[in-house]
């Protein structure tokens, strides 16, 4: 038998455990931050490029490829070279926190850029550990006003302007139009942190619909659900305002919903920014005429736009780098990241670090160059980029012209009841051949 | 606890062949428990021969144990400890107990990790043949036996020493609750060089608590007969308390072959079990898999399966919508059958350990627990609205989801298990599966958390630990043509619970045995490189699985 030695080891543990108690003596110097070379700024990007989602935002990541060889053709940013490494999360979270994690640790990207969504790039935030790692996440696109959150998300700087704000400046503008604010209104929203953002917004502004809201989760809103939805609504007298707060794939079924009702005159339509892309209603086979006179929300420039500068240049490079892609508010939004994203490696100097990066966009990230009619509003304290709207009225080309034909933009915040306010705010001109210079 | 559905087959190796075995039994003088043969056998591809010692035996306390030292010894030892075993015997019940391997109690021991038995071996042999000696050693009681089994591990390590004073360097490793074993082992007794720990368990408290969360949820969601705690009496084999027990067990598989059977009806629009009589027709209008997603997400089963990746759908109109909303609930559902094992095994024997109801949920805010998954998983829970109307169900004060008041002093006596706590003093290498349905990613994060406590302390000593993880491929769900998940003939690297390769195992067992001769953790770098090319690891001190959702 063996004998119980429990005394004996206890005096040898102890023993272990006062020698144990050592301390560091001194810490390895600090590497350089992976992705970055003399030739090489290495960016990732994970977004939908498959799949329903794919069909709608699968054109962003080439858009900003092609502003990015633009840019390289012209020298790069500080003799860098951009490379961007695109992977497909088809707008999964679970794959968008695997793409993630892929694109930080098996790609070693020095920053990510205009990720896609909102619990796409939350989970994917967390589980890739962009925190931890201080990997700047730029130009997110997404509304959720909880990424405003610098405590949760130190390296994020989103590029929309929240959906709450999104919701104020909507409320304000029914009010201010006279054939609006006499009629009844109702919201039909996703019932996520998208949908909520909005709600909240409506309801910091005062709004009051004339139901509860009707919620439905993302995808979940059938033909039929959207039928039902309106045929109950048509019972309500006048021309109501319906508030459509979804994805364009939503929009496109309510809308299809309404032209087999017979609906589409009944009702006033406001499409919010993410659900009002004309271009892909109408490749989701919503007809013209339906989208003809609804009313929608943006902070661009309209892409069929080529009157305006940041259009017209863009358009340009998108010939030249992006071959047989048509030019759409997709890639006017690429484009845009992508040039902000340029603005902001120079801003951080030749001696390119990932804390330099963030630092430079907070203190010179509202004076970029770019294309939206809207302030960006980056800083020390906010990481939410535009943060205001226009409206305007689509036609039956898909073209938004501002509503009344005098381009009207407001400002406002996510989260007080303080009214949005019109806005001033003059755009820099586009950089010369569309290469920034700044510093 | 191995994955209840690798049959664990009686010892048949397929890459080596006993060729001879000379019983010549040398009891020593000093050690007369122990019983000593030669055994040379031809392993491996190659057909190596590998001669060593062989002795086994039975500690005072009743622990069975066994020694294998090489002819060619280099120095070091490994002593394994074993994962969680049965205490209560089971029936043949399908799902849970298939092949009758928890109707009985084992304790033989085990010399080496491995999948199957069949992997064990070629493990064993494996190290044998390059040197090490093995030992292992496995209690006469099972269940959550930390202290019995880490007191028979002492006895066989000094039987060891007495039988072969050559041994120098000792590796401690085990898998999971030996992956528990061999850490508080090795934090409490000064006579580890070096620990490896597989896929380790969580506190005592956290293991049940996760068990006790899955139960009462299933409890009250879809069958309000089941009792999930506080079963009578609670001394082994007490007639009552085994019949409600096995009563649970049943009606838990009522719910998982309901459920299972409901989603592949209509995949979408799911409908609740019938046994579900405490949901109101409002919350039945939620899609039935949202509450399992639900369920999965409060108590922390994985939301990643063997067979359901949580992204891949099948091809066509639903291809989207399956990825986002069905998969990871079919994860779930997938896992809550290796979950139910865990309880069904462990937390009957929980409640007879310390004679009492050891999970206690009337303070969780269940509601907060949920937390960013809320908005993760928003489509898969069906919206916010029935999200709020699931939780709202679970609110204390509806009478249809009573609470369960633990006992004080069983709670008491399970915070009081022997476990490890964080105090690391040598060099610790851990492995685990990002998607683990029955130690969880998050009880590594804990024990990380732990660790860096113990250092701020000063308890601990900085730049002990390395975490290595094993993973699952960024997709990999197939399906039939009529668009059903197809079950992988061997379950998917990173999910279930073990799916290492041996491969995995014996590069961690390498960097263990450098570890333990130099003293010094191996850098990340030299970690890398020893799973070069091996896509389902990967090593990053920053990853930070979330913390189970008991233990936030």
């Amino acid at each position: 038998m063996i004998r119980n030695t429990r005394m004996k080891r206890l005096s040898i543990a102890s023993v272990a455990v006062t020698v144990g108690a050592l301390v560091f003596s001194s810490l390895p110097a600090q590497a350089a931050d992976p992705g970055v070379t003399s030739r090489e700024i290495k960016l990732g990007y994970s977004g939908p490029l498959t799949g329903s989602a794919g069909l709608v935002y699968g054109k962003l990541p080439g858009a900003m490829k092609a502003y990015f060889d633009h840019i390289n053709a012209k020298g790069g940013v500080n003799g860098r070279k951009i490379k961007l490494v695109s992977r497909d999360d088809k707008y999964l979270p679970t794959l968008a926190a695997t793409q993630t994690t892929n694109l930080v640790l098996n790609d070693k990207v020095f920053a990510l850029v205009g990720a896609l969504g909102t619990a796409t790039h939350s989970k994917a935030y967390v589980a890739a550990s962009l925190a931890k790692k201080n990997v700047p996440d730029l130009f997110v696109n997404t509304g959720f006003s909880g990424f405003a959150n610098k405590g949760k998300y130190p390296t994020t700087f989103t590029i929309l302007p929240s959906y709450a704000m999104e919701a104020k400046i909507m409320a304000k503008f029914i009010k201010d139009t006279p054939t609006l604010a006499p009629q009844a209104s109702f919201l039909i929203a996703q019932d996520d942190e998208f949908g909520v953002d909005g709600v909240n917004g409506f309801k910091l502004a005062g709004h009051k619909f004339a139901a509860a809201p009707t919620l439905y989760p993302q995808g979940g809103l059938s033909a039929a659900l959207a039928e039902g939805a309106l045929t109950k609504l048509s019972a309500v007298p006048g021309k109501p305002v319906l508030v459509l707060f979804g994805t364009t794939d939503t929009t496109a079924t309510i809308l299809k919903a309404a032209e087999k009702l017979s609906l589409v005159s009944k009702f006033t339509w406001i499409a919010g920014s993410v659900g009002g892309d004309a271009n892909t209603l109408l490749a989701l086979g919503v007809k013209p005429a339906t989208i003809n006179g609804a009313l929608a929300a943006s902070f661009f420039p309209d892409a069929k736009d080529a009157t305006d500068p940041y259009v017209k240049a863009f358009m340009k490079i998108n010939t030249k780098y992006n071959k047989g892609v048509t030019f759409d508010n997709v890639v006017l939004q690429g484009m845009n990241s992508a040039m902000l994203t340029v603005q902001a490696l120079r801003a951080a100097g030749k001696n390119l670090t990932r804390a330099g990066l963030i630092k430079a966009i907070e203190t010179k990230g509202a004076n970029f160059a770019s294309a939206g009619l809207v302030p960006l509003n980056y800083s020390a304290t906010s990481r939410v980029g535009y943060n205001g709207y226009w409206f305007g009225q689509l036609n039956e080309k898909g073209e938004l012209k501002p509503f009344g034909g005098k381009l009207s933009v407001y400002t406002t915040d996510s989260s007080s009841n303080t009214a949005p306010t019109a806005s001033s705010y003059e755009r820099k001109p586009v950089p010369k051949n569309g290469v920034p210079r700044n510093s | 606890m191995k994955n209840i559905n690798l049959k664990k087959s009686l010892v048949a190796l397929t890459t080596s062949a006993l060729i001879a075995a000379f019983a010549v039994v040398v009891p020593t003088t000093a050690q007369a428990a122990s019983t000593c043969d030669d055994q040379t056998v031809l392993a491996g591809k190659s057909s190596k021969i590998i001669t060593f010692k062989k002795c086994v035996g039975t500690d005072y306390q009743g622990a069975n144990y066994e020694i294998r030292m090489p002819k060619k010894f280099n120095g070091t030892l490994f002593l394994y400890s074993h994962g969680i075993r049965n205490q209560v015997l089971l029936p043949i019940i399908p799902g849970v107990n298939p092949d009758g391997v928890y109707s009985r109690v084992r304790n033989m021991p085990d010399v080496a990790p491995g999948r199957t038995v069949a992997d064990q071996e070629a493990n064993a042999l494996n190290l044998l043949s390059q040197g090490y000696a093995l030992a292992g050693a496995s209690p006469r009681n099972q269940g959550w036996a930390v202290p019995e089994h880490i007191e028979a591990n002492m006895n066989v390590l000094e039987e060891a020493k007495t039988l072969f004073p050559k041994i120098n360097k000792i590796v401690s490793w085990g898998d999971s609750l030996g992956g528990h074993i061999s850490q508080a082992m090795s934090e409490q007794f000064g006579v580890i060089d070096t620990t490896a720990n597989l896929h380790m368990a969580g506190s005592a408290a956290s293991q049940f608590n996760y068990a006790g969360d899955v139960f009462w949820l299933t409890k009250v969601l879809f069958d309000p007969t089941m009792k999930g705690s506080g079963y009578t009496n609670r001394f082994p084999n007490d007639p009552d308390g085994y019949k409600e027990f096995l009563g649970d067990v049943t009606k838990s598989l009522r719910v998982l072959n309901a459920l299972a059977t409901a989603i592949g009806k209509n995949p979408v629009a799911p409908a609740w079990p019938e046994t579900a009589t405490n949901i109101p027709a409002s919350l039945k209008a939620v899609p039935v898999r949202s509450a399992i997603l639900l369920l999965g997400l409060l108590s922390g089963i994985p939301t990643q399966s063997q067979t359901y990746d949580a992204s891949s759908g099948p091809a066509g109109p639903l291809e989207t919508t399956f990825g986002v909303a069905i998969s990871p609930a079919l994860a779930v559902l997938e896992n809550y059958a290796a979950a139910l094992a865990l309880g069904v095994v462990s937390y009957y024997d929980a409640e007879i350990r310390c004679g009492g109801i050891v999970f206690d949920n009337t303070a969780t805010d269940y509601a907060a627990r949920l937390g960013d998954n809320g908005d993760v998983f928003a489509a898969a829970l069906s919206g916010k609205t029935a999200t709020n109307g699931l939780l709202a169900f679970l609110n204390p004060l509806n009478p249809a989801a009573k609470r369960v008041k633990g006992d004080a002093k069983a709670i008491e006596c399970i915070n009081d298990q022997s476990q490890y706590n964080g105090r690391i003093t040598v060099p610790t290498i851990t492995l685990s599966q990002t998607a683990d349905n029955i130690t969880p990613a998050g009880y590594v994060q804990s024990f990380k958390n732990n660790y860096s406590q113990m250092v701020a302390l000063k308890k601990a000593k900085p730049g002990l630990l390395l975490n290595i993880w094993n993973k699952p491929p960024d997709t990999y769900t197939k399906f039939t043509a009529a668009g059903s998940g197809i079950a992988p003939n061997v379950p998917t690297t990173g999910t279930t619970h073990y799916m290492f390769t041996n491969k995995q195992v014996m590069a961690v067992a390498k960097l263990a045995a450098a570890a333990a001769k130099t003293g010094k953790l191996p850098s990340v770098k030299t970690a890398k490189s020893a799973f070069k090319g091996d896509s389902s690891i990967f090593i990053d001190p920053d990853f930070t699985p979330a913390l189970l959702p008991q233990e936030e």
